[in-house]
C-alpha cells in the first residue's frame, strides 16, 4: 500500500512548512494533468468548430457544428468504416493469436521439464532486443514473395511474433503451484489436458493483461500496415488518417475529427477499466 | 545466484534452494515425452520467430550487399557498396544549419538528428515521469484522476498525437493564439523548431508509461527502511537519496533501456508531423531507412543503414546489461 507521512507520529500536520509543501504538490500534479489532458481538449473543441484557425477556438469554439464529422462520413475517397472494420479485425486477430500462442509457450517453459528450456527461453528473451526496423525490410520482401502485401494476413501474422507475451505469461504460470499440475496427472490428465483445465483458469488476469496490451498496441500499430498496405481498401485507422492529412493537409476540423474517431475507443475503454489497465502495466514491467 | 555449490542438503532443502534460484519447478527429470511436449506447445512461437525476427536479421544483413530490384524481387551482389555508400563523410558545414541539398549523404545527419532527439526526450521522459510518481505515491486527493490524466496520451496511436500536435505548432494553430504576438512561430515549418516540436509530443506522450513502472517500483520498497530512516532522523531529500533511489535500480535500469531503444526507433511520429522536413531537420535514422527503401525501392540501401543502427542499439544494450550487473545492489 502506499506509504504517507501522516502514519507517522510527530508529523507536523499544520503550519507554514507543511502548506508549503502541500500547495506545491497540487500545483505541480494540477499542471502536469493539464498539460496532459489539455491537447485532448483541443481536439475536441477544434473537431466541432467550422474553419478552425487560432483565433475561432483555443478553448470553446466559436462556432459549433459537427460539420466535421459528416464530412468524415459523406466523402466518397473517405472509406471510414472499412478502415475502421480494418483495426478492429486486425486488433482482435492479431490479439488472439498472441494469446493462444503465449500461453502455449509460456505454459511450456514454466511447467514442462524439457531439455534446452532455459536456453530457448533466453533466445526468446533477447529478441526483445532486435529493434523492429531492421526486420522490415526482409520480413516485406519476404511478403512480397508470398503475394501477402495488401492482405490481412500480411497485416497480421508478422505481428505474432513478440517476446513480451511469453515473458509476462511464464512468469505467472511460475507463480502456480506446481502441485496442481501433478495432481491433475495423477487423476489422467495429459499435459494438455492440465494445460487447458487446470492452469489456464488460474491465468486469467494475466491473460486479460497480455489481451489488452496486445490489442492497444495493434489499434496504434503505424509502421507495419503503412508498409504493407498500400490499397487503399486495406489502410487501418492510423495508416488512413496520414494518408488524409496528405491530401487535406491544413483542414484542421477534418483531421482533428479523425483523429478523435481513432482515439475515442481506447480512451471509453481505458476509462472503463482503468484500475485494470493499470494493474496490468505495472504486472507487466516488473518482476526480472 | 543465490545457491551454488552442487545439490548438496536434504530434499526439502534442495527444492527450496532449486525454488529460490528458479531453475526447475519440481524435482522430476526430464523424459523424452515431456521434451516433445515442450517442443509442441513452443512450436507455434518457434515458428513465428524464425520467419519474422530471427531469420530476418540475418536476412537484412545479406540484402545490406545488394542492389535490390523491387519488380523481380531479387538483388545484384554488390558487395560492401551501400555501406560505403552510407558510410561517406556528413556534407554539412556547419552542424547546426539546415541541410538543403538534396543529394547529399544524409545518413550521418539523421543519426545526428536521432541523437539530438534522444538526449532531448529521454531525461525528460524518464525523471518526469519519476516526478510524477513520487508526488502519487504520496497521500493525495483524486490520485486516480491524476493517473489517468498522465495515462491519457499513451492510448493514442504517433500517427494521431503527430496529426494533433500539428495543429497545435501549426502558424494559424492553438499555441501561438495563447502565446504573445512577438512569441508567434511557425513551429513545424521551421527547420530550427519543427524537431523541439516532434520531442515535445515524445516527451507529453512518453512520461504516463514511466510514471506506472516507477509507481510499481516504489510500491515494492519495503516499509521497513523507510521507518528505519526516519528514527535516524533522515529528511525527506536523505530518504530520497539513500532509500528510494537505490532500491529503484532495477526499475531505472529497465526504463532507461526501453525508452532510448525506443528513442532511437522513432519514425511515426516525425513522418506524420512533418514528413521529415523542413530541410531534413527531422528525418531520423528509421524514418530514413523508410524513405530510401519503401518511397525510393533502394532496399539494400536501406537495409545497410538498418544493420548499422541495429549494431549501435545492440552495443548500447549489452553495455547497459554488463553495467547494470556490476552495480546491482542485491535482490
Amino acid at each position: 500500500m502506499a506509504r504517507s507521512s501522516y502514519d507517522y507520529p510527530g508529523y507536523e500536520r499544520a503550519g507554514a512548512r507543511y502548506w508549503t509543501k502541500t500547495t506545491l504538490l497540487y500545483a505541480g500534479l494540477g499542471l502536469g494533468a493539464l498539460w496532459m489532458t489539455l491537447p485532448f481538449w483541443w481536439t475536441f473543441t477544434t473537431s466541432l468548430s467550422a474553419n478552425p484557425t487560432a483565433g475561432a477556438v483555443s478553448f470553446l469554439p466559436a462556432e459549433v457544428t459537427l460539420q466535421n464529422f459528416t464530412t468524415l462520413w459523406e466523402r466518397d475517397d473517405i472509406m471510414l468504416v472499412r478502415w475502421f472494420a480494418n483495426s478492429v479485425v486486425v486488433a482482435v486477430a492479431v490479439t488472439a493469436f498472441n494469446v493462444t500462442f503465449d500461453s502455449l509457450a509460456g505454459y511450456a517453459l514454466a511447467k514442462v521439464d524439457f531439455w534446452g528450456r532455459e536456453k530457448l527461453f533466453l533466445v526468446f528473451m533477447s529478441t526483445m532486443m532486435i529493434p523492429a526496423m531492421v526486420t522490415l525490410i526482409p520480413v516485406y520482401i519476404i511478403l512480397v514473395e508470398l503475394g501477402w502485401t495488401n492482405t490481412y494476413q500480411g497485416l497480421i501474422v508478422p505481428l505474432i511474433a513478440n517476446p513480451f507475451g511469453i515473458f509476462l505469461l511464464r512468469q505467472h504460470f511460475r507463480s502456480l503451484p506446481s502441485a496442481l499440475g501433478d495432481a491433475a496427472k495423477i487423476d489422467g490428465c495429459n499435459e494438455f489436458q492440465t494445460f487447458y483445465k487446470v492452469y489456464l483458469p488460474l491465468a486469467k488476469p494475466a491473460l486479460a493483461t497480455l489481451a489488452i496490451f496486445t490489442f492497444m498496441g495493434a489499434w496504434k500499430n503505424f509502421q507495419w500496415p503503412l508498409i504493407i498496405a498500400s490499397n487503399q481498401d486495406m489502410y487501418t485507422l492510423p495508416v488512413a488518417l496520414f494518408a488524409v492529412r496528405n491530401q487535406y493537409f491544413a483542414e484542421w476540423g477534418l483531421m482533428m475529427a479523425a483523429a478523435l474517431i481513432i482515439v475515442a475507443p481506447v480512451v471509453i475503454a481505458f476509462l472503463a477499466a482503468q484500475n485494470y489497465f493499470i494493474r496490468g502495466m505495472s504486472l507487466s514491467g516488473m518482476k526480472g | 545466484m543465490a545457491f551454488e555449490g552442487g545439490e548438496r542438503g536434504t530434499t526439502d532443502e534442495r527444492l527450496t534452494a532449486r525454488l529460490r534460484t528458479g531453475v526447475g519447478e519440481r524435482l522430476g527429470t526430464s523424459d523424452e515425452h515431456d521434451t516433445l511436449v515442450g517442443v509442441l506447445f513452443c512450436l507455434p512461437n518457434l515458428v513465428a520467430f524464425s520467419i519474422f525476427l530471427l531469420g530476418p536479421v540475418l536476412y537484412a544483413f545479406y540484402i545490406s550487399f545488394h542492389e535490390w530490384n523491387i519488380l523481380a524481387n531479387e538483388g545484384t551482389w554488390i558487395g560492401i557498396q551501400n555501406y560505403v555508400a552510407v558510410l561517406q563523410p556528413a556534407p554539412w558545414a556547419n552542424d547546426w544549419a539546415p541541410l538543403t541539398d538534396p543529394t547529399a549523404n544524409t545518413f550521418w545527419y539523421s543519426l545526428k538528428t536521432t541523437v539530438v532527439y534522444a538526449i532531448g526526450t529521454v531525461p525528460l521522459q524518464i525523471y518526469g515521469g519519476l516526478a510524477v510518481a513520487l508526488m502519487l505515491d504520496k497521500r493525495v486527493r483524486g490520485k486516480k484522476v491524476y493517473r489517468a490524466a498522465f495515462f491519457m496520451p499513451m492510448m493514442l496511436s504517433g500517427a494521431a498525437s503527430a496529426v494533433m500536435w500539428r495543429w497545435f505548432l501549426a502558424a494559424d494553430g492553438i499555441i501561438n493564439s495563447l502565446l504573445p504576438s512577438f512569441l508567434e512561430h511557425n513551429w513545424a515549418g521551421d527547420p530550427g523548431t519543427a524537431l523541439m516540436g516532434v520531442m515535445l509530443m515524445a516527451v507529453w506522450g512518453g512520461i504516463g508509461g514511466n510514471m506506472i513502472f516507477f509507481l510499481a517500483g516504489l510500491q515494492n520498497i519495503p516499509e521497513e527502511l523507510y521507518e528505519a530512516a526516519r528514527i535516524d532522523g533522515a529528511t525527506g531529500w536523505h530518504r530520497f537519496r539513500h532509500v528510494t533511489w537505490p532500491n529503484l535500480g532495477n526499475t531505472n535500469f529497465f526504463v532507461i533501456v526501453m525508452a532510448i531503444i525506443s528513442a532511437f526507433q522513432v519514425f511515426g511520429i516525425a513522418l506524420v508531423f512533418s514528413q521529415g522536413g523542413p530541410y531534413y531537420a527531422t528525418t531520423t535514422t528509421v524514418l530514413l531507412v523508410y524513405q530510401r527503401a519503401f518511397e525510393e525501392g533502394a532496399m539494400g540501401y536501406g537495409a545497410a543503414m538498418a544493420f548499422l543502427l541495429f549494431c549501435l542499439i545492440f552495443a548500447f544494450s549489452y553495455y547497459q546489461y554488463k553495467n547494470r550487473d556490476q552495480a546491482e545492489v542485491g535482490y
